[in-house]
């Protein structure tokens, strides 16, 4: 590991060449299964985040955590949630981290931001979907399965009337990209308002989509059938026809 | 659909592409296409323009020209640029009603508004595009369609579950690589057994000096869901670089000449051998030799190479001297180019030449090619599931977080 380049990182700001830190690029290659040599550049990325180093330099620590973090720099990166300019490069490496413990972060600070930082972390928990039950050692990135269980869609649920219309309209958004049945159940109960009918439709139709390609038939026309008894526009009328169709 | 009393704009926004799949356009009645001859403005096609630097303001011009477009709207988030297009639009018809604005959402929510063309910097294609979609627009989307693997599939079910024709916005597929493309399909190659490209390079991290942000330049809604950091000139400047002081040059807008110029080669390629329909299965990473190099296995067999050592750019690999039966060549469906193809299919909501799902394989192409050499090793890709096979350290680059407050 090179000692210089993380000296380099230490006081690494806007205007440095990104050069100085090539050492560090390659690491993340040359450690690709040396356990102990990854955990230590992983060790040494998460305590970029906690010093006083520069911005810029959190910034590339958290790019290289989206690509080797785990478990071990939740805790750097979830502290950094609630930082305005943070958050977003927090969320950058934890949002694909498959760990489920990225997750529970992730709820664990919602409650604690609001604004944009809200929506920041309600999008990346729509994007992770449920997470496994347990994280398979090998195989698929777990997330991308969608719901097995997890507390992402009773968490949206809540904020589906938050005070914040922005957040409230992130949680229906979000829950269109779940698509799960939970999510759908959450859609169906939520409260339409002239503000929300239509953001609700479309998040109605996206999920429903997904329950389709799920196999899951029933709960996909039903969410149709609910969407064309008021239809917001002739645009997701036309899709909720479509939709019942391709139901069969 | 009684077409006689049903208008023009309950047509487009309401019907899907349905009517292409049952094997014949839907055309719009001539009271209300007008053939050959300069519809009035309330038959036209009324357009707006996302994006009006370099390719933006030569769409602009192109659409502008068209006698069966009337353009309404231009939005930039450079004070300057977008008064410059209303200035050009108002110009052309001789009045001031060309609106000019600063945030594409205000576009969107303009009803009068058909399609929109886009041609903001890469890192703000897919969220667009997704917007206007949602909004009942049709549009069409400057090369490269996506920045990352994950956007593909949700533009071609967006685009599928409103109906709307999404064109991508090549035109060098068709209009360069005529020549090679017609030599394969027409059988004088032979059995094809693989092309190669030659295009790069990777687009790298920007880490370019703060300086004081122009005011006419919108900094917040030009970074959108990239990830913040300092104006500088050469970050955002939009010419045609991939190497240095241009956005096109930077990952966080761009993935370089892989997907600047790769999403015309690519392009060029997989119409030339006819994989427009595919994505590859696995992208093999040659590490021996001077330089890197890839193999892109098609599950057909096709075989695309990437920069292989003593190859030419479109060079094909065939069995001449075989009898091979020709094929008729897929092409635009109207004259006058790749955006005459979108405003036909607008009209008729066929598929256009470039549509969405063919767009995002032949991006599937450049993003695979990109991964495999930023992680330099070789991959097996599930396109069906939008995931690499077994390879949890490439499905981390499938996608990238967005800026609060965009939600992709």
């Amino acid at each position: 590991m090179s000692d210089q380049a993380f000296e380099a990182l230490n006081t690494y700001d806007w205007g440095v060449e990104p050069k100085v830190l090539a050492p560090i690029d390659e690491a993340v290659i040359k450690t690709r299964g040396d356990a102990a040599a990854r955990a230590e550049l992983e060790a040494h990325l998460a305590a970029e985040l906690q010093s006083s180093a520069p911005r810029a330099a959190k910034d590339y620590a958290c790019r290289q955590l989206r690509t080797i973090g785990t478990a071990s720099s939740v805790p750097a990166l979830a502290a950094l949630l609630p930082d305005p300019d943070l958050s977003h490069m927090a969320r950058y490496a934890l949002e694909r981290i498959p760990d489920p413990a990225a997750s529970a972060a992730l709820r664990e600070q919602l409650p604690k931001v609001s604004g944009k930082l809200k929506i920041g972390i309600i999008s990346s928990l729509g994007t992770r979907g449920e997470d496994l039950a347990a994280a398979p050692a090998t195989g698929p990135f777990g997330f991308l399965h969608g719901a097995h269980h997890g507390g992402t869609v009773p968490l949206l649920r809540t904020l589906l009337t938050d005070s914040d219309p922005a957040v409230a309209k992130a949680a229906i958004h979000a829950l269109g990209v779940v698509g799960t049945p939970a999510a759908s159940q959450a859609l169906a109960s939520a409260q339409s308002t002239p503000g929300t009918q239509t953001a609700i439709a479309h998040a109605t139709l996206a999920c429903a989509e997904k329950l389709l390609a799920a196999g899951k038939k029933r709960e996909a026309k039903a969410d149709y059938e609910r969407l064309l008894k008021n239809p917001p526009s002739k645009l997701i009328q036309s899709a909720a026809d479509r939709g019942v169709q391709a139901c069969g | 659909m009684n077409l006689q009393k049903t208008s023009r704009r309950d047509f487009i926004k309401t019907t899907g592409l349905a009517a292409a799949a049952i094997g014949f356009p839907t055309i719009l009645p001539s009271s209300v296409r007008g053939d050959g001859q300069t519809p009035p403005p309330s038959k036209r096609i009324v357009m707006a323009g996302i994006g009006l630097g370099n390719m933006g303001g030569g769409d602009l011009g192109v659409f502008l020209d068209k006698p069966d477009v009337q353009y309404v709207a231009v939005c930039d988030v450079r004070k300057g640029v977008r008064n410059g297009a209303k200035d050009r639009v108002d110009q052309h018809y001789g009045n001031t009603d060309c609106k000019a604005y600063g945030d594409f959402r205000e576009v969107l929510a303009r009803d009068d508004i058909d399609a929109v063309h886009i041609a903001t910097p890469d890192h703000w294609h897919a969220l667009i595009v997704l917007e206007a979609c949602r909004a009942g627009k049709d549009v069409f989307c400057q090369k490269p369609e996506t920045l990352t693997l994950r956007e593909g599939p949700l533009l071609v079910a967006t685009a599928h579950r409103y109906g709307r024709v999404v064109s991508g916005g090549s035109q060098r597929v068709r209009e360069d690589y005529m020549d090679i493309v017609t030599k394969c399909w027409h059988g004088k190659l032979g059995t094809i057994k693989s092309i190669n490209v030659e295009v790069g390079p990777l687009s790298q991290l920007c880490n370019l000096p703060p300086k004081p942000c122009p005011e006419d330049m919108d900094w917040e809604m030009w970074l959108g869901p990239a990830p913040w950091a300092p104006y500088n000139p050469g970050r955002c400047d939009g010419n045609f670089s991939t190497s240095g002081n241009s956005w096109r040059s930077y990952s966080d807008y761009s993935g370089g000449g892989m997907t600047d110029w790769g999403a015309h080669h690519f392009g060029g390629a997989t119409y030339a051998v006819d994989v427009r329909e595919l994505q590859p299965k696995e992208v093999i990473y040659h590490a021996e030799g001077e330089h890197p190099h890839l193999e892109f296995i098609f599950p057909n067999g096709m075989i695309i190479t990437h920069n292989q050592p003593g190859k030419a750019n479109m060079e094909v690999t065939g069995t001449p001297g075989e009898t091979i039966a020709p094929k008729e060549i897929p092409g635009y469906k109207a004259k006058g180019g790749i955006t005459a193809d979108f405003i036909h299919c607008v009209k008729t909501r066929e598929k256009p030449f470039r549509d969405i799902e063919l767009a995002i394989n032949t991006m599937s192409v450049c993003h695979l090619g990109g991964i495999a050499y930023r992680l330099q090793k070789s991959l097996q890709w599930d396109a069906a599931r939008c995931q690499f096979i077994g390879d949890d350290e490439a499905n981390r680059l499938v996608d990238r977080a967005r800026r609060e407050p965009w939600q992709l």
